[in-house]
């Protein structure tokens, strides 16, 4: 368990986001480093407009405003394929788009992707996944095109298995079979909750995702989250509403500067502590 | 084939004139405001066609092979002109991905209609060749336009799907599909609603063309059954091409969404 402290399942150094304006360029934030642990809830917070979301996306590789150097496992993103990055740093939209005519298309959504078609590198897409391994070389490329996405995404995540993993979350009141735009925004905000963290990320980067939400609802979110986090996961979250008590950390984006407030980090002990209670 | 057919002497052009003029007029009194702009298109139509009459008459003779080939490269830089002014919201720069599906799919259309399945005398034949182009052209130009707008303002709709599909690992062509599929669709559109509705409510342009002229109408209805399933085929073609050429531009090297104001569109 030491290992995740010699060093940090994800790294950024030197982050900055540059967005063009009428006057010529405007520089969000520039030179922020960040670090998390796996099993590590961080809080985001910060007035809006300072750049939260902007952090979070170039976490991503998804901002093209945005430079920086980010690693994982002390691996240099430049050696992953944008694709392979995001299937382990995951960014959560704020506003939920689930695409399909069921909920349960929506959810199977990732597993379409060729990203999961098979274990490249000997992670599959779900931990116990059996998915063939994806032929390489131009065939294996020319074969993706023409590949059935959807019977894989069948294969790969079975209607029983998406049940059991919503249940698991406490929604079971959302019925796979309905139409996605009928759900309320709660439930909306749960699935697409589920389906990135069916993807199993190292990272989860959650955007508001309990922004408009009632408190129980709010509630039922933070709560999947940290048994997520329980589990490995390494979630930051943008917040807006007062602290829940799952942040080991808060940290505060203002006027470019990226400050956290030590009282909860600093203390290795009760970090400690709660690895031995999860564990 | 002249020898059965009708002529139109200059009288007959004033006739045709005239009935534009009054349905211009009609329309002016209406103050529908297409007026002027109805009596403009139609003298430049007569200008134009008589002039590709002319120029079409001169190839013909002179039954020169580059002849040929510099009139269908002419025809094709038109033909990317006109693509490009009547898509709307694209960024610059498309000019050459244009051009190449439409010589690609014209290549195609000349290897497979007139070499495989007409064998004129020669190859080349300019009355077979220069018409065959024309025609395609004319429907390829209209798809391009139709599915290159289509595609960008499908993009910039789906801006929000596009984030989250790429958030979950999707590829930039996994992310453009669904935009790629329905402005091939839409493009293809007037040619599926041609191919199902000609025989019954029309008689297509070129047949009718023909049987005017004192063709026999069952050779004129197998021409223009080839000269049908050549054009909806490439025209799938020709959008597949375009699509597949552009739809990076979309994206940056790191697979990244690029708003319409960071693509530069027109």
């Amino acid at each position: 368990m030491n290992e995740t402290h010699m060093t940090h399942v994800f790294t950024a150094e030197g982050v900055s986001c540059t967005v063009p304006s009428p006057d010529g360029e405007r520089t969000v934030f520039s030179g922020l480093d960040f670090a998390i642990d796996a099993r590590e809830i961080v809080d985001l917070v910060g007035p809006s407009g300072s750049g939260k979301s902007s952090l979070l996306t170039a976490f991503a590789l998804l901002n093209p405003h945005a430079r920086g150097t980010f690693a994982l496992d002390g691996r240099d993103s430049s050696g992953f394929t944008p694709q392979r990055w995001r299937r382990e740093v995951a960014y959560l939209p704020q506003r939920p788009v689930l695409p399909g005519a069921t909920v349960a298309d929506a959810i199977r959504l990732p597993f379409m992707l060729s990203v999961r078609a098979g274990g490249e590198d000997g992670r599959e897409g779900l931990r116990d996944g059996n998915g063939p391994r994806r032929p390489g070389g131009l065939f294996g490329r020319f074969a993706a095109l023409f590949r059935d996405g959807e019977a894989n995404a069948r294969r790969l995540l079975p209607e029983e298995r998406i049940r059991a993993t919503l249940d698991a979350m406490g929604c079971t009141d959302i019925d796979l079979t309905r139409a996605p735009h009928d759900l309320s925004g709660g439930q909306a905000a749960r699935v697409s909750l589920a389906r990135t963290l069916l993807t199993s990320p190292r990272v989860l980067l959650a955007d508001e995702v309990d922004a408009g939400l009632d408190d129980e609802n709010a509630e039922k979110v933070a709560s999947i989250m940290s048994d997520a986090a329980a589990h490995g996961m390494a979630i930051v979250r943008i917040r807006h509403r007062p602290p829940d008590g799952r942040a080991s950390r808060i940290v505060t984006l203002s006027h470019g500067v990226l400050s956290w407030d030590g009282s909860l980090v600093k203390d290795p002990d009760a970090k400690d502590a709660n690895k031995e209670a999860v564990a | 084939m002249s020898g059965n057919a009708y002529d139109i002497d200059v009288w007959g052009l004033v006739v045709a004139l005239a009935m534009v003029a009054v349905a211009a007029g009609v329309s002016g009194l209406m103050r529908m405001g297409i007026g002027r702009s109805l009596m403009w298109s139609a003298c430049r139509a007569l200008l134009q066609l008589c002039a590709m009459g002319f120029v079409v008459g001169y190839v013909i003779r002179a039954d020169n092979v580059f002849l040929v080939f510099a009139t269908i490269g002419v025809m094709l830089v038109a033909a990317v002109q006109i693509t490009l002014s009547r898509a709307k919201g694209v960024p610059k720069g498309l000019a050459g991905p244009v051009l190449l599906s439409l010589t690609i799919t014209m290549l195609l259309m000349i290897a497979l209609v007139t070499e495989l399945v007409v064998r004129p005398h020669p190859w080349y034949a300019p009355q077979l060749v220069v018409p065959l182009t024309g025609m395609l052209l004319g429907n390829t130009v209209s798809a391009l336009a139709v599915g290159l707008s289509r595609f960008y303002e499908s993009m910039d709709e789906r801006r929000d799907e596009i984030d989250t599909m790429l958030a979950l690992g999707a590829t930039a062509w996994e992310a453009a599909r669904p935009s790629i599929v329905s402005s091939i669709r839409l493009g293809l559109l007037p040619t599926m609603a041609t191919l199902a509705s000609c025989g019954i409510v029309t008689i297509p342009g070129m047949m009718a063309g023909q049987v005017i002229a004192g063709g026999d109408p069952l050779e004129a209805a197998k021409y223009q059954f080839v000269v049908f399933a050549a054009i909806a085929s490439l025209t799938l073609v020709a959008d597949g091409l375009i699509m597949a050429m552009v739809y990076r531009t979309c994206f940056t090297a790191l697979d990244q969404f690029r708003s319409a104001d960071m693509r530069g569109a027109r």
